[in-house]
């Protein structure tokens, strides 16, 4: 299975390591009311979706970068890479 | 006073070095290197007179070089220096930059083809997942070989660096060794 890193091209997936939902992104605020509930759904429950899926995959073997893969769990088929980062800062913007 | 005797990453008093048939294998025991990251927002430094590289790119003059090993960040070598505090050296370069000491951390293979291209990129084609073609003069990356993490950089088309973990040296060594053996028969 390839890669499509977004700087480096196409990279075999032995190079990645696989973390899992892309919603992992987006960390409850812990100063937040209910802070205590929303963090144990924030820990324990995932979505498990036939089809689609955006996911985080780290390039260790690589740039060492954050990769959010769109994947589908039903053929394997890889839809898109992009940088975690940019997605990260353009979302503070 | 205690008597040391300085060892290399194989465990020598002298940097190993054989020959397989057209390839030929060279423990680098004398390369510094230390590791240059910006923080952010920061501005690109010229340490040394480097003009700091882009994705997958080197450089390199007079004794120094730089390879890009992710964003904002990069890998600066210093050929015969490996004896000596390179990181103090790069930090006084660029003291607003972010670096930290690796030669102690990597152990160093250069491996020299007395028949061009074709020996280099028949070894490639053993050991790593990375198009021979792509990685053409000029470029580095990063990537596995045998389940360890290598920094690959072609030097010229007749020769590629090997930079692997140091603590795994004799392993690199192996792998190295064992494929351009096989390549020779």
């Amino acid at each position: 299975m390839l890669i499509p890193h977004p700087l480096l091209g196409l990279r075999d997936s032995q190079e990645f390591t696989y973390l899992g939902d892309a919603a992992l992104m987006q960390r409850p605020d812990p100063a937040a009311d209910g802070a205590e509930a929303a963090f144990c759904d924030y820990v324990f429950l995932r979505d498990n979706p036939a089809g689609v899926h955006r996911e985080l995959w780290f390039h260790e073997q690589g740039d060492r970068s954050w990769l959010v893969v769109t994947r589908d769990t039903t053929t394997h088929e890889i839809l898109g890479a992009e940088l975690a980062s940019n997605l990260k800062l353009g979302a503070a913007q | 006073m205690t008597d040391l005797t300085p060892v290399t990453a194989l465990g020598g008093t002298v940097p190993r070095s054989e020959v397989f048939g057209a390839l030929s294998i060279t423990e680098n025991a004398g390369l510094a290197l230390a590791s240059l990251s910006l923080r952010q927002g920061q501005l690109a430094p010229a340490p040394f007179g480097l003009v700091l590289p882009d994705v997958s790119q080197t450089v390199s003059t007079g004794g120094y070089g730089a390879f890009w090993t992710g964003r904002d960040q990069w890998m600066i070598e210093a050929e015969g220096q490996g004896d000596s505090d390179f990181a103090a050296r790069l930090k006084a370069e660029v003291p607003e930059a972010t670096v930290t000491e690796q030669t102690d951390g990597f152990a160093a293979f250069e491996i020299q083809s007395s028949a061009g291209a074709a020996p280099i990129e028949a070894l490639m084609h053993k050991l790593v997942n990375i198009d021979p073609k792509a990685l053409g003069v000029g470029r580095a990356t990063r990537t596995g070989l045998e389940h360890m993490t290598v920094f690959l950089i072609r030097r010229a088309d007749d020769r590629l660096a090997v930079i692997g973990m140091r603590t795994l040296a004799g392993s690199l060594w192996h792998a190295l060794a064992v494929a351009a053996r096989r390549l020779e028969a």
